[in-house]
């Protein structure tokens, strides 16, 4: 008898728990949708699958693809990792503009780069969701002409593309 | 020896004092992951063992059984229900580790922290941690005195 009651109990209170948690995540600002996007095959992971896929028209989704833009020349790449992570690695002529730093650093950015430069950025890949943030701060900065390359380093690094 | 074990584990206070240590570290962990739930998100995705249907719902619902679990074991209201949830996060919690450990799976606890800045805390020390926490709740279960500062303090 000790166990039946024991385990209403526990029903209850995980009750309890779960619609809390359904509730508050339904009215906060901060709450997420109920299934995210966790498959790397189809494009950046996240737990909110709609706020990328407002971002997606420009994604460029392979390393192959930002080879052709690298090699067209005109464009800057700008790398969203930490600067420790850029010093031991970055794609030949990114500039580093770690997303964490972003405040302190857009004004001298927007100095040295006019707003209709060709950005792209990238992170550590499609694991990562740096480059997307990073392209969306320069966006709202005033920069046009911004895309993500969301294989990021890693899905360069791999091909042998030009690194420094 | 069993008059020593007999005598611990009915000790009221040591019931009180693992009530209060489980309640608060449960309730310290669950905040962060209800600031940030897309980031705890990840970090579940991080640990590469669920399903991707379930991973946001892990998110969402996880920390709310932290909290009030933790809640319900300081306030006394249902104690040895909510220790059975929280030993039974705790087991679960040991298992996933354990599995990641194991295969050298490189991943963020995300225990008390969403990981900024590359921050992994010691899988190893995480297990210990959580098989200390584990007898805690064991003591809270099997205790069968009248507990301390509980609203049900006369249920078994």
């Amino acid at each position: 008898m000790v166990y039946r009651k024991t385990i209403k109990e526990i029903i209850l209170l995980m009750g309890v728990s779960v619609t809390l948690a359904l509730v508050v995540n339904y009215l906060s600002p901060r709450g997420i949708a109920l299934m995210g996007q966790w498959d790397t095959a189809k494009g950046v992971i996240t737990a909110n699958p709609t706020g990328v896929a407002e971002g997606r028209p420009q994604e460029i989704d392979s390393a192959a693809r930002a080879r052709e833009v690298f090699d067209k020349g005109d464009v800057l790449f700008v790398d969203a990792r930490s600067s420790d992570s850029y010093e031991d690695g970055h794609i030949s002529g990114a500039i580093s503009l770690p997303v964490g730093q972003f405040d302190e650093r857009i004004e001298s950015f927007l100095n040295q780069h006019a707003p209709d430069t060709f950005i792209v950025t990238y992170c550590s890949g499609r694991t990562c969701e740096d480059s997307h943030n990073l392209a969306q701060f320069l966006s709202d900065a005033g920069f046009t002409d911004v895309r993500i390359f969301i294989d990021g380093f890693p899905g360069w690094e791999a091909e042998g593309y030009p690194i420094e | 020896m069993s008059n020593l074990r007999h005598s611990i584990g009915n000790n009221s206070w040591i019931e009180l004092a693992a009530r209060w240590i489980l309640g608060l570290t449960f309730i310290y962990a669950s905040f962060h992951k209800i600031i940030s739930p897309a980031d705890f998100a990840k970090i579940v995705y991080g640990y590469n063992l669920f399903p991707e249907i379930f991973i946001n719902l892990i998110a969402i619902t996880l920390p709310f059984l932290e909290l009030i679990a933790g809640l319900a074991l300081i306030m006394g209201f249902y104690p040895r229900s909510a220790a059975f949830i929280i030993n039974g996060l705790l087991l679960a919690f040991i298992v996933v580790l354990s599995i990641n450990l194991i295969r050298g799976h490189e991943f963020d606890c995300g225990c008390f922290s969403a990981g900024q800045g590359g921050y992994f805390s010691s899988p190893r020390v995480t297990v210990f941690r959580n098989i200390i926490y584990f007898v805690l709740g064991l003591q809270v279960i099997l205790f069968g005195g009248i507990r301390r500062m509980s609203i049900k303090s006369l249920s078994p």
